[in-house]
């Protein structure tokens, strides 16, 4: 490449192409979002705006009937008379995921402390082992239908499963936090100070990482709650998981329908986001 | 785990390390004398959970998996056949499978990465106004599963997507005939959907340690934008994108989602999926899950013992 042509169409061209890709990934997500409040979608744009139809029948809160079955719901708490309810499917999924979140604090916390803070012999190949996803959610519930046949499709067998694949980013969102804190020398102040080193660890390295923490946890939930293909194959009957139900509108609804149903979805992802900002994480960094 | 069980991959080795520095440690274990066997018992504590875990939800299952893969009846496992294994590599429709599953998410992975290399280098090294705008757009799809980055390419390209009917009126084609999304190049076009985000999100932390004195050192000796990109920054990133395509690639192989809503080219993941849909051959199924497992692993540790590349992800 020549001189003159690199200094005046490199950085343009560069530039260009960060716009379209946003675009790409963007511009689905918008129109989905504004389709999603339009009766009618099959010209360019969506039209016969505006209506609350579609997200009424996909909460439930209008009669459908057939594949096209939106969300049952379940009340949760009644209260003199007034009776909270939730979303059946949603607050499934919202539990699965937490069960998920609750064993990879569990496992995660401790692994990511070994690998930041200790040296020892195999410490790299831990550290792989944390961190790389070990096999995709099909292979495990195939593996998981095999090994546990009764199990698999219970709530407990969907928990165990996200929790095994959503594992590494657990570790990373902690060992990235862990490695950017003095850890030997808070050990070694709170050992001299007393402390037993179960003790340091709970009460003192674990509460001054509380942000990677959080962010980890965040992003352990969004990803469980949306786990889609470990879900497909061992989930049987009951109560679907979040993904199921959006793939049963997305192959079986009306357009509208199934942009009101994504849309749902994106609005949680949002919420979720802004929630992981003010925890003010790096997110899904991967590095420290 | 007990079992010199069939997982001759990451977690053998490292559950390997991980058993054999236990044996050496299990009196100082009990009784430990020295600091250092004392760390040492720390360090076992603190891996034993997620050990458990890896125990009781991948490696016993994967075990099972490999066992049924081999055994000599279709639904217990008992004796040892390669019949299932023998299916898979006589009969040429499971080639043309595992050939789908290669190029689909070669091509994408090297079309991903060669888009994620000028997006980090925009983020990191412009001042674009609103950058951390961007940083957020394009991360935000990491978290999107893969059946909507398939109705995002339906809304796009589908029968009744934007661009389609854009294109239809524009030209006065019918939209139906232009519609790609349901074909070949709709899928490629979505598992980079879901691929670029996450080959940025890599890239981004190799970015962030790049040596910025060499290339302003560059520039002010009359090195052009090119030069020095081609000469000093791509020397230094070079580990972190050979690390993003094996990364990415992984990603590319595990796709599955997305092959439900846009069922057009036969793919790995998606036959294991209908060998249990169709007639419940767990044996045919559990023999492709564990070919993609030693495949996986195989390449994923010679890419890193044998290249530089940095693995985050």
């Amino acid at each position: 490449m020549s001189a003159t042509l690199s200094r005046q169409f490199g950085r343009p061209v560069v530039t260009m192409t960060l716009f379209l890709v946003v675009s790409f990934l963007i511009v689905p997500v918008l129109l989905t979002f504004v389709g999603s409040f339009a009766g009618e979608w099959s010209g360019v744009l969506p039209s016969d705006f505006v209506t609350l139809r579609n997200w009424r029948e996909v909460l439930g809160l209008t009669e459908t009937v057939g594949s096209q079955r939106s969300m049952g719901w379940d009340s949760i708490l009644s209260l003199g008379g007034y009776t909270l309810a939730v979303p059946s499917e949603l607050i499934f999924s919202v539990g699965l995921a937490l069960g998920g979140v609750l064993i990879n604090l569990l496992v995660g916390v401790p692994i990511a402390y070994a690998v930041a803070r200790y040296n020892f012999r195999g410490k790299e190949w831990v550290n792989a082992i944390s961190v790389l996803p070990l096999v995709p959610g099909v292979i495990l519930g195939v593996a998981f239908l095999r090994a546990y046949p009764t199990l698999s499709g219970t709530s407990f067998g969907l928990i165990v499963g996200y929790s095994l694949l959503k594992a590494p980013f657990m570790v990373m969102a902690v060992r990235s936090e862990f490695e950017s804190m003095p850890l030997q020398r808070l050990e070694e102040s709170a050992r001299s100070l007393g402390a037993s080193w179960p003790r340091t660890f709970l009460t003192v390295i674990v509460p001054n990482a509380k942000s990677g923490i959080i962010s980890g946890a965040i992003i352990c939930w969004t990803l469980a709650a949306a786990e889609f293909n470990f879900s497909y194959i061992v989930w049987a009957k009951g109560t679907q998981p979040l993904a199921l139900f959006l793939q049963r509108h997305i192959s079986n609804s009306s357009f509208t329908k199934a942009a009101a149903a994504v849309s749902m979805f994106f609005c949680i992802i949002v919420a979720i986001t802004v929630l992981l900002q003010q925890v003010g994480s790096r997110g899904f960094d991967t590095r420290g | 785990m007990g079992t010199p069980s069939g997982h001759p991959d990451g977690t053998f080795s490292g559950v390997r390390a991980r058993i054999k520095a236990g044996v050496t440690i299990v009196e100082s274990i009990v009784d430990p004398l020295t600091e250092r066997d004392r760390e040492r018992r720390r360090v076992v504590a603190l891996c034993a959970p997620f050990a458990a875990l890896l125990a009781i939800a991948g490696a016993y299952p994967l075990w099972e998996v490999f066992r049924i893969s081999v055994s000599a009846e279709q639904y217990r496992s008992v004796g040892f056949s390669l019949q299932a294994y023998r299916t898979l590599t006589t009969d040429p429709y499971y080639r043309r499978v595992a050939f789908n599953s290669l190029w689909l998410a070669g091509g994408t992975t090297l079309a991903s990465v060669g888009l994620a290399v000028p997006i980090t280098h925009a983020l990191e090294k412009y001042d674009l106004p609103g950058e951390d705008v961007f940083v957020t757009l394009v991360s935000f799809p990491i978290s999107l599963p893969g059946i909507v980055a398939a109705f995002m390419i339906l809304v796009l390209f589908g029968n009744n997507g934007v661009l389609t009917n854009l294109v239809a009126v524009l030209t006065g084609r019918e939209s139906i005939e232009l519609a790609i999304a349901v074909s070949a190049p709709g899928l490629f076009v979505a598992f980079c959907y879901s691929m670029i985000p996450r080959a940025t999100l890599i890239l981004r932390g190799t970015y962030a340690e790049i040596d910025h004195a060499a290339e302003e050192a560059a520039q002010s000796l009359g090195a052009t934008p090119w030069q020095t990109f081609r000469h000093v920054t791509l020397p230094q990133i070079r580990p972190g994108i050979i690390g993003a395509l094996i990364l990415t690639f992984r990603t590319g192989l595990a796709i599955f989602g997305t092959l439900i809503v846009i069922q057009t080219v036969v793919v790995w993941t998606l036959q294991i999926s209908r060998e249990l849909a169709t007639g419940y051959d767990i044996q045919v199924a559990g023999a492709m899950a564990t070919v993609y497992f030693f495949f996986t692993f195989a390449f994923t540790a010679l890419g890193l013992r044998y290249t530089s590349a940095e693995v985050g992800l």
